[in-house]
């Protein structure tokens, strides 16, 4: 990793030439620089191990939204790839796809379904019934995931529990903010 | 750069000898630890987020026949409301109020002596692994999942959420 000064580098018989009068002659002091690695190498390797402790295998299932603040849990469990129902202050979104306004859902609250959330959720079942046609030993598992903002009110999860048991999903799985060591473990 | 010097030697006279310094190329462990950190910092996952899993009761689910006669030994349920949390045991009833309002107008529970009841009914009845939370419509999910999780924490792993 040696530095060399640009310019003329002749051999070193001429650099000692009486003939070419010295023209050739370099400094005294070695012109080529050594960088230090080392400290750049102990800063990569700790960055690697950082990461590595950082690192996931499932990768990132669940996406935060700047609307929906999830609420803290120590004793949850590795989070796994299902349908998602993201509720925050204002609309219900079912996997990217708005299905209902939380006012809405506020004003007729002598209902408990949400049709168009039973609908939505009925086609993921089927997808999942296509993609899982050719093998027998899967059983259908009806997980979901609900995401909601820590300051919605329980008759609009409730509904939204409901409309998923309906539609075949009876397994709900709350998403909360991993404070401990659980997922973290894979337990 | 990563040189090892081997100390100086005595004798060899007249001998020409090779140089006894080392020098360890690191330029590879380089190109290698770049492509490794380029490679974590994309898969990075920055937010860790983990799921509690719960039943819901009455919706007609599949449930297992353990968990059906474990629930009818003992029905343990906590009902959550604005007045606080009210535990019943069997016949037994346990009322933790609620420490008050915030600023905000949120009810705070009291989750420390919930967690504290919770263990001691799960210290009385080991086998237990089930409870039924009740929650009241203005419950916010927050204090659900802290309820939830105050329930794993004792050991109490199957959760079935209701409404009142």
């Amino acid at each position: 990793m040696a530095i060399v000064t640009p310019g003329k580098r002749p051999a070193k018989r001429f650099e000692a030439s009486r003939i070419l009068g010295g023209k050739m002659r370099r400094g005294r002091r070695s012109t080529n620089a050594e960088l230090n690695v080392v400290p750049m190498v102990d800063m990569m390797t700790m960055l690697v191990i950082f990461l590595l402790q950082q690192f996931s295998a499932t990768g990132e299932v669940l996406y935060m939204q700047k609307d929906i603040r999830l609420p803290d849990a120590r004793h949850g469990q590795l989070i796994e790839p299902a349908p998602t129902v993201a509720i925050s202050a204002d609309q219900v979104v079912v996997t990217g796809q708005k299905v209902a306004d939380v006012a809405d859902l506020d004003r007729d609250a002598g209902y408990l379904d949400i049709p168009a959330l039973e609908e939505r959720l009925r086609e993921e079942r089927k997808k999942w019934d296509f993609i899982h046609q050719n093998d027998p030993t899967r059983k259908w598992d009806g997980l979901v995931t609900i995401q909601a903002d820590q300051k919605v009110p329980f008759r609009i999860v409730k509904r939204v529990m409901y409309s998923c048991g309906v539609a075949g999903y009876f397994n709900l799985n709350f998403a909360a903010l991993d404070v401990g060591s659980g997922a973290a473990a894979g337990q | 750069m990563g040189g090892g010097a081997m100390p100086e030697q005595g004798g060899g006279h007249g001998k020409k000898r090779k140089a006894l310094d080392a020098t360890i190329n690191v330029v590879p462990a380089i190109d290698l630890l770049s492509c490794c950190i380029s490679f974590l910092l994309f898969t990075a996952v920055w937010t860790q987020i983990s799921r509690l899993q719960v039943q819901q009761l009455g919706s007609g689910a599949p449930q297992d026949a353990a968990l059906q006669e474990a629930q009818k030994s003992l029905a343990i349920t906590l009902a959550v409301g604005e007045r606080g949390l009210l535990l019943v045991v069997g016949d037994a009833t346990f009322e933790i109020p609620s420490l008050g309002r915030s600023p905000e107008g949120a009810v705070s529970q009291d989750l420390k002596s919930l967690a504290g009841r919770l263990k001691s009914v799960k210290g009385e009845h080991p086998d237990q692994v089930s409870i039924v939370v009740s929650a009241e419509d203005t419950v916010p999910y927050g204090d659900l999942v802290h309820v939830i999780d105050a329930c794993l924490a004792a050991g109490l792993l199957q959760v079935s959420v209701t409404g009142v």
